[in-house]
């Protein structure tokens, strides 16, 4: 049995070794290299389209839970038109993370098949699992979601209300708090919070 | 020398009409109407019964954080500060994040008063008591809307003064 | 002489100084160190707005109102206030109160098209008792009738029932309550054949389940909201199930938030009635013993006028409250269809919030209260759901034990005490008498002193119907007192506005300031209002509540009691009664109303030293005698032995309150019940007493459609109601600066995609429009209420936002209460945008 399989092996590896016979090797490197960005950019296109709101809401579960949340909130529409989409605060955007984040999303495919939040009742079930999860990930990379806009060292403090500028200063300026701490549910609604550290 | 004197009288005519125009509900009414539809209601915003009122702008919620006077001691005071998207739910309530006696040094918010700590039974509590849990019931903020109407309410130090000067 | 315009300027200038921030407050001093200087008097009062009747300690330094809070020894609330509440104080210092008459007047007499000119009482009341006399001389007592309200005090709508239907000899008297708790009273009338909840307050600290049928309870009965929060949140194992046709603030404590398709709750309480049967988990030994089965006619029509297509097409339009008996298992047959997956479908909600509700019912172990307001009321088939809510909490048995409770709420603060009990209503009297029953009618004659036949046995125009009336001609000297119907009622261009601007119509609109009615009016009283009279209120859990009069009203101000028996001074019996009833009772000849009905011996009989020392009470010093006490003592006897027992009057004005009925100096909390109730028999458990037969009636009712629905042409359905802020249509509320400034305008609140679907975005001017009119107001796709999509909210208490015109009159035929939660409407942007 087992010879059998190393017999099999080694006859493809003498096909893969031996050189091409009909095909040049400028065909065959430029060809390579064709494909190569085909393979690749394929890959990223269809990354890049499960990375967009469009494609996130095209589940009911989002569609009518998180998504519904969103709109009336300051992230979805405000004063300037500069909005967060849905990727922008829970998709990494560095593209070792964004890789890490989307196996972790194949297991969002098998709750989806099996209808894990598939009512509204089953989603505010599993709503504090599912926000912890955000919320371990936002507090271990230091909120670098929110981050990505809302850059520390250039927030003009005489453009907020004196309340808010005060506590930024005091609290993420000194680096004892992160974004996170203080703005959970900043864009969605909150699960049962007993227990849960906010502040 | 003279135009610039004529323009500050034109000047002084116009705002004269501005400020006539402005207390005067009833010469910015839309529409001329009949008698007996006119406006007598401030609050119809000068407009005849049967015609709609423009919408006024929608008002900004102040967010100074600028406590104000209360008009008594035992009235709640208003919110001097926005409060959208603040969650006050049987899950969490943001309000307390600020003003809890845990959180008022952190935030350097006002804690909520020692009434707020006692139950239905006046029991104080470790925390605040269920039954003061929607602070929105009693706390409102306040818009910059323009009064339609006014109020003469006295405040207590008024009516005393009052009473003195008598 | 003021003039209009002078009036109006003082107006404007007294609001443009506290638009310029003056404060009418004084700067900070020093602290005063003599005591009798900071002393002030306090004394206990009902708050003047919603039907919680919270209790409220005011504080009078020199002549007026400083301060206002919580009366911590009143149990409804226990030192607890709403915003509203809290901001009592300045209700009545809005600088635009009505201090004279104003009158519209040409060339120096009345005139229908002129303009408002201050005047005399005197000649008001001469130009009104010419008008009244006009109309009765030219077309008898049909023609006159009266708009009054659920804030009335208790003796306030007596004296105005009295005036009305004994005094004028008309039944064209009907209450603002009409509006808001109709359907609840037929509700009660058709099941319990006795009006008013069974429970009380204390409900709340017992259940173990609360479910809100439409009622948004944290805006609308805030302090009551207080209490459930209070057990929810003390109690794990308690659920809130919160229904509505939107989202709202309420959902905040929902455990079990349901949003259902407009008017498919009816399908909802069938559904839940079929699974407590197929469930098995009927109580048979309460059903048995305690209740019987009717079938109600169906296909009632819509309460519109007869021409109406659906009106025509309504087969059982003439007998709407009509039924016959059934038993149990044809009771059971009839809710088979209400399946699972039927209501599901027609809902459009998720099964598992059904079956939890439906569980909260089913489970014995699960004590349960329901609640609900204006959702169910204001409903075309509002009597029916009320009854269909009975139905589920009789085949449980979960009725009048502590925290099993189906609570019918009421919005306003006398709409059980005043218009239900004094029954204001145009087919009522005092205690649930009819004026239709012979005997009822004998009973109150004789209980009034008057000759028998005095009062007319035909029922009077109720409020939908009064504004037909005037529009029609029909109806042509009104009085409109506590209330501004001008700004409710549905469909005022249809209706409303013709008929008060009729030229044949005499309008008198009696109120503490110039309200969208008023303006509407040919003759505005100034009215006294809340602490500025001695009053008295009844809540929604039969708990009668007194105040003592505090301050003076400003100016002329009086109150609606001293207008309501001054001006019965101006008319004869031979004016209003007729010939007939004279000739058989020569005695009564040659006397005014007043004498008749107020100088009778009764309500005269207690002399104004028997008012408590240190309060004004300015309608006894005009009368002569205790006035309040004689009318509460006269109304007393209506209700005595027959399960609505008052205490003496005295005694109101020591306690916080006493729940009828007071038998033997005790209030009763659950009713039915025996031990609780002392009109239940030992042995019997539980007795219906208000049924000739002692049992409630099981209705079997279906799910009917809508009156309109939303079409191609007007796509969305329209909800009108109330928010926290303000209360009803705002007369009070928008004219204190902090409530004004916490919510100054009425948007329209709709579904971020159903505005971005057309074109509209959050804060612009929209223009909403029915086939009965338009108004203009802002968009708001954020805030406190979330419409699902294809419906929009939009608050009534903005005098700006006239939303209730929008709405058709169509009214629940068995109560004809309006429905004011739909209608169809649409959204369009208005041009040029501000």
């Amino acid at each position: 049995m087992a010879g059998r399989l190393r017999q099999r092996v080694r006859s493809l590896w003498a096909t893969l070794r031996s050189p091409s016979v009909h095909f040049s090797l400028g065909f065959l490197t430029l060809g390579g290299f064709i494909a190569g960005i085909i393979f690749w950019g394929g890959f990223n296109t269809a990354l890049e389209a499960t990375n967009t709101e469009r494609f996130c809401v095209s589940c009911h579960e989002m569609y009518d839970n998180v998504f519904e949340e969103l709109k009336p909130t300051i992230h979805y529409t405000n004063r300037s038109g500069v909005r967060a989409t849905c990727p922008d605060c829970h998709v990494p955007h560095d593209w070792t993370d964004k890789i890490a984040r989307k196996m972790q999303a194949s297991k969002e495919v098998w709750g989806k098949i099996f209808g894990t939040i598939s009512t509204r009742e089953r989603f505010l079930d599993q709503r504090l699992r599912l926000a912890q999860h955000e919320w371990a990930r936002l507090k271990a990379n230091d909120s670098l979601e929110c981050r990505n806009c809302h850059n520390y060292d250039y927030m003009d403090f005489t453009r907020q209300s004196p309340r808010a500028g005060a506590i930024h200063e005091r609290w993420l300026g000194s680096g004892e708090r992160t974004c996170i701490d203080c703005h959970k549910g900043i864009a969605h609604g909150l699960p049962d919070m007993a227990g849960v550290p906010q502040g | 020398m003279r135009a610039l004197l004529r323009i500050a009288v034109v000047l002084a005519l116009l705002s004269g009409a501005f400020v006539l125009s402005a207390q005067d509900p009833e010469s910015s009414a839309p529409a001329p109407a009949p008698t007996e539809y006119r406006s007598l209601d401030a609050l119809r915003r000068g407009a005849p019964l049967e015609v709609e009122p423009p919408a006024p702008p929608m008002a900004r919620v102040e967010n100074r954080d600028l406590r104000r006077q209360r008009g008594w001691p035992e009235q709640p005071p208003t919110i001097p500060h926005a409060i959208d998207g603040y969650q006050v739910t049987t899950h969490a309530n943001r309000c307390m994040v600020c003003h809890s006696r845990a959180g008022a040094e952190q935030f350097q918010a006002p804690m909520v008063s020692v009434t707020h700590f006692m139950d239905r039974d006046g029991q104080v509590l470790a925390q605040v008591s269920p039954r003061r849990y929607f602070c929105n019931q009693c706390h409102v903020v306040q818009t910059d809307a323009p009064a339609l109407v006014g109020n003469e309410f006295l405040d207590v130090d008024a009516v005393i003064s009052r009473q003195r000067e008598r | 002489m003021t003039t209009r315009r002078d009036f109006i300027r003082q107006s404007a200038v007294a609001s443009a100084a506290a638009a310029a921030g003056i404060p009418f407050a004084a700067a900070a001093q020093n602290v005063l160190l003599e005591r009798p200087a900071t002393e002030l008097k306090w004394a206990k009062a009902a708050c003047r707005f919603c039907g919680t009747g919270c209790g409220i300690n005011v504080a009078v330094k020199d002549g007026r109102v400083v301060a206002t809070h919580g009366d911590v020894h009143n149990e409804v609330n226990r030192g607890l206030n709403c915003v509203k509440g809290y901001f009592l104080s300045k209700i009545m210092y809005g600088s635009d109160r009505l201090t004279r008459p104003l009158l519209r007047k040409r060339d120096g007499a009345y005139a229908k098209d002129g303009e408002f000119e201050p005047v005399s009482w005197d000649e008001a009341f001469d130009v009104m008792a010419a008008q009244f006399k006009r109309v009765l001389r030219e077309k008898g007592p049909g023609a006159v009738g009266m708009f009054g309200s659920g804030q009335w005090t208790i003796w306030e709508g007596y004296a105005a029932n009295k005036l009305f239907k004994a005094g004028f000899r008309s039944n064209n008297i009907d209450p603002n309550a009409r509006h808001c708790m109709a359907s609840a009273v037929m509700g009660f009338m058709r099941t319990f054949g006795m009006d008013e909840p069974m429970g009380v307050y204390d409900d709340i600290e017992q259940a173990d389940a609360f479910v809100l049928w439409g009622s948004n309870m944290a805006e609308m009965h805030p302090i009551l909201w207080t209490r459930i929060a209070d057990r929810r949140l003390s109690h794990p194992h308690v659920k809130v199930a919160v229904m509505s046709t939107f989202e709202h603030r309420s959902f905040d404590l929902a455990d079990i938030p349901i949003i259902f398709k407009p008017q498919t709750d009816l399908v909802i309480l069938n559904y839940i009635a079929n699974h407590i049967i197929r469930s098995g988990r009927v109580n048979r030994a309460f059903v048995d013993r305690h209740t019987r089965f009717m079938r109600g006619n169906t296909d009632i029509g819509y309460g519109l006028r007869p021409e109406h297509p659906l009106q025509q097409a309504a087969v059982n339009a003439d007998d709407p409250g009509g039924g016959e008996p059934i038993d149990f298992d044809a009771f059971a047959a009839f809710v088979a269809p209400y399946t699972l997956d039927h209501a599901v479908e027609m809902t459009g909600v998720d099964r598992g919030w059904l079956e939890k509700l439906a569980e909260l019912y089913a489970d014995p172990a699960v004590k349960v209260t329901s609640f609900w307001t204006m959702g169910f009321n204001q409903h075309t088939r509002g009597v029916w759901a009320n009854n269909m809510v009975y139905n589920i909490h009789l085949l449980t048995g979960k009725i009048a034990t502590p925290g099993n409770s189906p609570f019918s709420l009421t919005g306003q603060p006398s709409a059980c005490g005043t218009a239900r009990e004094v029954g204001t209503f145009s087919h009522r009297l005092p205690a649930d008498m009819l004026v239709a029953n012979p005997e009822h009618r004998a009973k109150a004659e004789e209980i009034w002193k008057l000759p028998p036949g005095t009062i007319q046995a035909q029922p009077g125009f109720h409020a939908v119907d009064q504004n037909r009336a005037l529009k029609d001609g029909k109806l042509n000297a009104y009085w409109v007192q506590v209330n501004n119907n001008m700004q409710a009622a549905a469909n005022l261009n249809g209706e409303g506005l013709p008929g008060y601007r009729n030229p044949d119509n005499f309008i008198v609109v009696s109120d503490a300031y110039p309200t969208v009615t008023a303006q509407a009016a040919d003759l505005i009283l100034p009215a006294a209002m809340w602490v500025e009279k001695e009053g008295a209120y009844g809540n929604a859990e039969r708990r009668t509540q007194f105040w003592h009069q505090m301050v003076k009203a400003p100016g002329e101000a009086r109150s609606d009691l001293w207008q309501l028996m001054e001006f019965s001074k101006r008319f004869t019996t031979e004016e209003c009664w007729g010939e007939e009833l004279l000739a058989a009772n020569p005695d009564y000849r040659g006397k005014t109303l007043f004498e008749v009905l107020f100088a009778n011996g009764q309500v005269d009989a207690h002399p104004v030293e028997q008012i408590e020392d240190g309060y004004d009470n300015d309608e006894s010093a005009a009368f002569g005698f205790y006035v309040q006490k004689g009318l509460f003592n006269e109304y007393a006897r209506f209700g005595r032995g027959k399960g609505k027992d008052f205490a003496d009057f005295d005694t109101y004005h020591q306690v916080r309150g006493l729940r009828w009925p007071v038998v033997d100096g005790r209030e009763t909390l659950w009713r039915y019940r025996e031990g609780s109730d002392p009109y239940v028999p030992a042995g019997e458990g539980f007795r219906f007493y208000g049924q000739p037969d002692g049992r409630a009636v099981i209705w079997a009712l279906p799910y009917e459609p809508p009156h309109e629905s939303p079409n191609e042409e007007f796509d969305l359905w329209l909800v009108t109601g109330r928010v926290l802020e303000h209360w009803h249509s705002g007369s009070m509320t928008m004219r204190v600066p902090e409530l004004y400034r916490s919510f100054p305008q009425a948007p329209v609140f709709m579904h971020p995609d159903d505005a971005s679907d057309r074109g509209l975005r959050r804060g612009q001017v929209a223009r909403l429009q029915s086939p009965r009119g338009e108004i203009v107001a802002r968009v708001e796709t954020r805030g406190r209420n979330r419409p699902p999509r294809g419906m929009v909210f939009v608050p009534w208490f903005d005098a700006g936002v006239l939303v209730n015109k929008l709405l058709l009159d169509a009214n629940d035929p068995i109560s004809r209460q309006t429905d004011f939660k739909k209608c169809a409407c649409r959204i369009v942007a208005a041009e040029g945008r501000a």
